[in-house]
C-alpha cells in the first residue's frame, strides 16, 4: 500500500517535473489559443475588407475591389478629419485630466489607515453603471430646463448653462461626463501600483511635506512608472474607442462640434452599411492610435536616456 | 503611523471631497428611481418616493431582471475568473521568462492592436464563428468573448506587477529546490495581490457593463443586464425610472460581490503564501 | 456552461409538444420567432401575439431587442446559413438593404392567393419592392412586408389653451405668439437635433411647401432638387418656427426633450410621431392628462396635406423553411383582419386598418388620435428610400443643423447639402444633376 502510494507519487512528482520544465509554454498557451481563435480572423476580415467594396445582390455577398476609391474617399472625407481633431483633443484632456485626479486620489487613499477597501469600492459605482443609463441619465442632468446641474447653478446664483446644445461647449460636457466615469479605473490601477510599493517607503515617505514632494517626483513615480504607463496607454485606447456617452448625449452635434471617430465609423460601417470604406476608417483609426502611443513610448525612451 | 494629525485630516477631506463628487450623480440616480417619470421630468425635489419602478423591473411581466441578473453574474464571473488565471500565466510567462524579443513584440502589440479596434467591425465575425460552432445566444459565446476583450488589459496590468517583484526572490526559491510553478503560486503571486485586485475587479467591472458585443450575441434567455437597461430607452419613450432602477438594483450585486471577491483574493493568496 | 443541452432539451421538449398537438387537433402551424424593437406599442403587439396563441394553438415566440440592437441582428440572421427568425421588423431607413439585396421572401411567394386587404395603410408603398426600377411601389412591385405601426408624424396641441386645431401655418404662429412666454412655456417645439431627428422632422415640411430632394427618382432621375426655392420657403418657417416658438436650444432638442416638454405642459404644441400618444394620457408620465389633442401637421394656406412615414416594416426572411414561412404567413393574416387590429389598439398598439382608425373605437376620447392619423396615413408618402438613403440623411441632418445653430445660413445649408447629395449619387453611378445654387 505504501509503496504504491510512493510509485504513485513518484509518477505524479514526473508529470509535475514534466509540466514545470516547460511552464514558460504551459503559461503563455491559453492566452495565445484564445487570442488566435477569437481575434485573428476578425482582424484579417477587418483587414480585407478595407480593401472592398461590398454590396449585396440576391441574397450574396458581392465584392469588388476598392482599394484606391477606399483611399480617395478618405482623403476627401472632412467629417473624417474634424472628428479626428475632436477625438485628439478629447483624448488628451480627458486623459491627462483623469490621470492626474486618479493619481491624487491614489496617493490620498494609499495613506488612509482604514476604509480602504470601501473607498475602493465605492469609488467603482460609476463604472458599475452600464453606458446606456450614464448617456440618457446625464442628458436628463444637463437638461436646459429641468436639469439639477442648472438648479445648482441657480442656487448659487449662477447663470443657466447649456453645455450639451452649443457649440462651444458640447465637446467639454461630453469630457466632464467621461472624467466622471472613468477617474475611478486610473485611480484603482494606481492604487494597486502604489500598493505594491515596499510598506517601509511609503511610511518613510509621509513624514513631512517638502520631502513629500520630493520622494514622490524621485522615487514614487519613477517606481510606479510601469503602472502609470498602463493606465495611460488603456485610458488612451478607450478614450480613442469612446461611443456610448457621445452617442446618446450629443449624436456628434451640435453642427459637428462633438463629432468623434468611433461614432464617425460607427455611422459609415454600421447605419450606412459602408463595410468597406467603414473598415477602411476602422484600420485608419487603429494606426492612428498605434502612432499616438507609439510617439509616447518614444518620448518616454528619450526622457530616460537623458536621464 | 506616525502621520500628524492635520495630515490624516487633510486626506481624508480630499478623499471625502472626490468620494461625494463621485457618488453624488450616482445618488441622482437613486433620486430618479424613486420617482414617476412625470416627477424626473419636472426635477421634483423634495418629493414623494415611489417603489413603482423598482415592483416594475423586478416582477412585471414583461421584465426579466431576474434572469438577465443571473446571466450577468455567471458571465462576469466565469470570465473574470478565467481570465485572471489565462492572463497571469501568460503575464508571468512574459515577465519573467525568457522569450525572443520577437515574440513578445509581436504578442503584446496584437494584444493593444484588437483592443484599438472598434468593436462594432468585430461582432459580425464572431457572430459568425459562435454560428459555426453552434454557440450563438449561449453564455459560452458571450463569456468567451468577455475573456478575450479582457484579456489584453489584465496580461498588461500583471506584467506591470510582476515588474515591480525583485528577481532574486524567485532564484532563492529555485537554488532552494523549488519549482517554478510553486514559486510562481507561493513567492509571486501573493505579491502581485493588489495588481490581481485591480485586474480583477477592472475585468468584472468591464464584462458587467459591456453592452455591443451582448447585444448582438444573446436574445431573450441570455440577455444581460446592460441590453436589459438598454431597452428601456426607446426610440419614442425613456423609461427613466425603470433604468434607474435597474441601473441601481444590478450595482448593488456587483459592488458586494467586488467587496467579497477582493476579500477572497487577498486570503487566498495569503494562504498560499504560508504554506 | 450548460445552455447547449438545455436548448437540445427544450427544441426535443417543443417537437413532443408538436406531436401531442398534431395528433390532438387537426393542425398547427411550425413555432415561429419574431425579432422585433422595443416601443412604445410593444404592449399591444405582445397582446396580439397572445391571444393568436390562445385562438390558434400556434406558438410564437418574441425577440424584443432594444432599437440599435434590431439592425444587426437581423443582418445577421438574413446574412447566415438560416435565420433564427421567422419574422424580422424594420425601420423605414433599412428597407432597402433587405428589399434590394433579395433577403426577404416576397408574400405572395410564400402564399400566391394572398392579397392585401384594401383597408390596411402600405405605409406610403414601403412595404412592395419593384425590383427593375429599384424602387418601393405597389405598381408592378411584389409586397415583402406589412407594416406593423406605420408612425407619421401628428401635431400634439393642447386643447385646452387652442381652440381649434391649428390648420395652417398662420394658426400655427398665432397659437405660438398666444402662447410663448419662456422660459415658462414655448409656441411650438421641433426637433432639431443633428441626423436622423432634424431630418425627420422636417420632411413634412418640406413636402407640405411643395419642396423635394430629388426630382424623379421612381423614374431613375436623381437631379438633386434640394436646393430649390419651395425648400428655401421650407426651412425658413422650420427656422422661424424653431427660433421664435421653441426653447433657447434648438439645435440641441430631439425626441426625449421635445416629449418631455409636451408632458411637462411647457409646450403648447408639437410635432411628434404617433408612437408616443400613450404618454399623453397617463397620469405616472404626464401633467396634461386630457388636455392634449391631435391633428395632421399644418400646410401653408391653400395648399394640401402632405405627411411623411417613419414606419415599420415586418417581413420574412428568405432563409428560413417553408413550413416556417408558411407559419409567419399565418400570423401575418391574423394580424391584419379588423378583428385583430381592434385588440391591437386596444392593447396599447397603433392600428394600420383605416377600417379601426374609423370605426367605433375613434369616437372614444382615450382613442382621440385615431381619426386625424387616419388622415395622415392616407395621404402620408415615403422619402430616402433608396440604398444612398442613409448617407443623404447623414447630410441633411448636419447641414440643416448647422442652418439651425447659425453655422450656416439657411441657403447656404441647401446648397451645401444638395451639392453633398449630388455628389453621393454621381459616385453610386445615378442620373444625377443639381439646381443652380440659390
Amino acid at each position: 500500500m505504501a509503496d504504491q502510494l510512493n510509485h504513485n507519487k513518484s509518477w505524479l512528482e514526473g508529470l509535475w517535473d514534466l509540466l514545470d520544465r516547460h511552464f514558460k509554454l504551459l503559461a503563455v498557451l491559453p492566452a495565445a489559443i484564445l487570442l488566435l481563435a477569437l481575434t485573428v480572423y476578425p482582424l484579417l476580415e477587418l483587414f480585407h475588407m478595407s480593401t472592398l467594396k461590398i454590396s449585396f445582390s440576391n441574397a450574396e455577398m458581392v465584392r469588388e475591389p476598392a482599394f484606391w476609391d477606399n483611399l480617395t474617399k478618405l482623403f476627401d472625407d472632412w467629417i473624417y478629419r474634424r472628428a479626428l481633431v475632436n477625438t485628439l483633443i478629447f483624448v488628451a484632456v480627458s486623459t491627462s485630466v483623469e490621470m492626474v485626479l486618479g493619481f491624487a486620489l491614489a496617493l490620498a487613499v494609499s495613506e488612509l489607515v482604514r476604509g480602504r477597501g470601501l473607498v475602493r469600492t465605492a469609488m467603482l459605482l460609476p463604472i458599475l453603471i452600464p453606458p446606456v443609463a450614464i448617456g440618457n441619465i446625464w442628458r436628463l442632468m444637463y437638461n436646459p430646463e429641468f436639469g439639477v446641474i442648472n438648479s445648482l447653478l441657480a442656487m448659487v446664483g449662477l447663470p443657466a448653462l447649456d453645455l450639451l446644445g452649443s457649440t462651444q461647449t458640447a465637446l467639454l460636457a461630453v469630457i466632464i461626463v467621461d472624467v466622471w466615469h472613468w477617474t475611478p479605473l486610473v485611480f484603482l490601477i494606481l492604487l494597486a501600483g502604489l500598493e505594491a510599493l515596499p510598506d517601509e517607503l511609503m511610511e518613510a515617505s509621509s513624514i513631512d511635506g517638502a520631502s513629500y514632494i520630493q520622494k514622490l517626483v524621485y522615487i514614487i513615480i519613477p517606481l510606479m512608472w510601469p503602472a502609470i504607463m498602463v493606465a495611460f496607454i488603456f485610458r488612451s485606447i478607450v478614450a480613442f474607442k469612446v461611443f456610448d456617452q457621445i452617442f446618446l448625449l450629443t449624436s456628434g452635434g451640435p453642427g459637428t462640434s462633438s463629432e468623434v471617430v468611433s461614432l464617425y465609423v460607427y455611422k459609415v460601417f454600421f447605419q450606412q452599411n459602408q463595410l468597406g470604406y467603414g473598415a477602411m476608417l476602422a484600420i485608419i483609426t487603429i494606426a492612428i492610435v498605434c502612432v499616438y502611443l507609439g510617439t509616447f513610448a518614444l518620448m518616454q525612451r528619450r526622457m530616460a536616456r537623458a536621464k | 503611523m506616525v502621520a500628524a494629525p492635520w495630515k490624516t485630516v487633510a486626506v481624508w477631506a480630499f478623499v471625502l471631497f472626490a468620494l461625494v463628487l463621485i457618488v453624488a450623480p450616482f445618488l441622482w440616480i437613486v433620486s430618479v428611481s424613486l420617482k414617476y417619470q412625470i416627477q424626473i421630468f419636472m426635477a421634483e425635489f423634495p418629493f414623494d418616493p415611489t417603489w413603482t419602478n423598482y415592483d416594475r423591473v423586478l416582477f412585471a411581466k414583461s421584465s426579466d431582471f431576474l434572469r438577465n441578473l443571473q446571466n450577468s453574474l455567471i458571465v462576469a464571473i466565469v470570465s473574470t475568473a478565467f481570465v485572471l488565471v489565462v492572463g497571469t500565466l501568460a503575464a508571468y510567462s512574459l515577465a519573467w521568462r525568457r522569450w525572443s524579443r520577437l515574440f513578445s513584440a509581436v504578442f503584446l502589440t496584437w494584444t493593444l492592436v484588437f483592443n484599438i479596434i472598434p468593436p462594432i467591425t468585430l461582432v459580425g465575425p464572431w457572430y459568425l464563428i459562435f454560428r459555426e460552432l453552434g454557440l450563438f445566444n449561449t453564455l459560452t459565446a458571450l463569456t468567451m468573448t468577455h475573456i478575450v476583450i479582457n484579456l489584453p488589459m489584465t496580461i498588461w496590468l500583471m506584467m506591470s506587477a510582476f515588474g515591480n517583484i525583485p528577481r532574486d526572490l524567485e532564484s532563492a526559491a529555485i537554488i532552494d529546490g523549488c519549482r517554478r510553478m510553486t514559486a510562481f503560486r507561493v513567492i509571486l503571486l501573493p505579491l502581485a495581490a493588489p495588481g490581481l485586485i485591480a485586474s480583477g475587479l477592472l475585468a468584472f467591472i468591464f464584462s458587467w457593463s459591456e453592452f455591443g458585443i451582448a447585444l448582438n450575441l444573446t436574445a431573450k434567455e441570455t440577455m444581460t443586464i446592460p441590453v436589459a437597461i438598454a431597452a428601456y430607452a426607446g426610440q419614442y419613450e425613456i423609461q427613466h425610472g425603470e433604468m434607474a432602477a435597474a441601473s441601481v438594483l444590478s450595482a448593488v450585486p456587483a459592488i458586494v460581490l467586488m467587496f467579497v471577491g477582493q476579500k477572497f483574493i487577498v486570503r487566498g493568496l495569503t494562504a498560499g503564501s504560508m504554506k | 456552461m450548460i445552455d447547449p443541452s438545455l436548448k437540445v432539451r427544450r427544441n426535443a421538449l417543443g417537437a413532443a409538444a408538436l406531436v401531442a398537438l398534431m395528433s390532438s387537433t387537426a393542425y398547427a402551424a411550425e413555432p415561429i420567432t419574431i425579432l422585433i424593437n422595443n416601443s412604445p406599442w410593444y404592449g399591444g403587439f405582445e397582446a396580439v401575439v397572445e391571444k393568436y396563441e390562445a385562438d390558434t394553438g400556434n406558438t410564437v415566440n418574441i425577440d424584443r431587442t432594444p432599437y440599435p440592437g434590431v439592425l444587426e441582428k437581423a443582418r445577421n440572421a438574413v446574412r447566415g446559413e438560416e435565420s433564427p427568425y421567422d419574422l424580422v421588423n424594420l425601420d423605414n431607413g433599412w428597407v432597402v438593404e433587405f428589399y434590394s439585396g433579395g433577403f426577404l421572401t416576397p408574400l405572395t411567394d410564400v402564399d400566391p392567393d394572398f392579397t392585401l386587404p384594401p383597408e390596411v395603410v402600405t405605409a406610403g408603398d414601403s412595404i412592395y419592392w419593384n425590383e427593375e426600377l429599384q424602387w418601393p411601389t405597389s405598381d408592378g412591385g411584389k409586397l415583402m412586408a406589412f407594416s406593423p405601426n406605420a408612425n407619421a408624424h401628428l401635431w400634439y396641441y393642447r386643447g385646452d389653451l387652442i381652440d381649434a386645431p391649428p390648420e395652417t401655418y398662420d394658426d400655427v404662429m398665432a397659437a405660438c405668439a398666444a402662447h410663448h412666454s419662456p422660459p415658462d412655456t414655448y409656441g411650438a417645439v421641433l426637433r432639431g437635433e443633428r441626423g436622423n431627428p432634424i431630418r425627420f422632422a422636417f420632411m413634412p415640411h418640406m413636402l407640405v411647401h411643395g419642396g423635394s430632394i430629388l426630382k424623379d427618382p421612381k423614374n431613375g432621375d436623381f437631379t438633386v432638387t434640394f436646393n430649390s426655392p419651395e425648400n428655401l420657403t421650407a426651412l425658413n418657417k422650420f427656422l422661424e418656427i424653431h427660433n421664435e416658438c421653441s426653447a433657447d436650444n434648438p439645435g440641441a432638442i430631439g425626441q426625449g426633450e421635445m416629449i418631455q416638454l409636451v408632458l411637462t405642459g411647457k409646450a403648447a404644441q408639437a410635432a411628434i410621431v404617433v408612437a408616443a400618444q400613450a404618454q399623453m394620457d397617463n397620469p405616472e408620465k404626464s401633467a396634461v392628462v386630457g388636455k392634449i389633442q391631435f391633428a395632421a401637421m399644418p400646410n401653408p394656406a391653400g395648399m394640401g396635406k402632405r405627411p411623411v412615414f417613419g414606419s415599420w416594416q415586418m417581413g420574412i426572411p428568405h432563409n428560413v423553411p417553408d413550413a416556417r414561412k408558411a407559419a409567419a404567413m399565418e400570423f401575418i393574416k391574423y394580424f391584419l383582419t379588423e378583428e385583430t387590429q381592434t385588440a391591437y389598439a386596444e392593447g396599447g398598439g397603433i392600428p394600420v386598418h383605416t377600417g379601426v382608425l374609423r370605426g367605433p373605437l375613434s369616437d372614444q376620447d382615450r382613442f382621440r388620435w385615431m381619426k386625424p392619423y387616419a388622415t395622415t396615413a392616407e395621404s402620408a408618402v415615403q422619402v430616402l428610400l433608396y440604398k444612398e438613403g442613409a448617407e443623404v440623411e447623414q447630410v441633411i441632418g448636419l447641414r440643416l443643423n448647422q442652418a439651425l445653430i447659425g453655422e450656416m445660413s439657411p441657403e447656404e445649408a441647401l446648397n451645401t447639402a444638395a451639392k453633398e447629395i449630388h455628389d453621393i449619387l454621381a459616385a453610386s453611378g445615378r442620373n444625377t444633376g443639381q439646381l443652380p445654387d440659390l
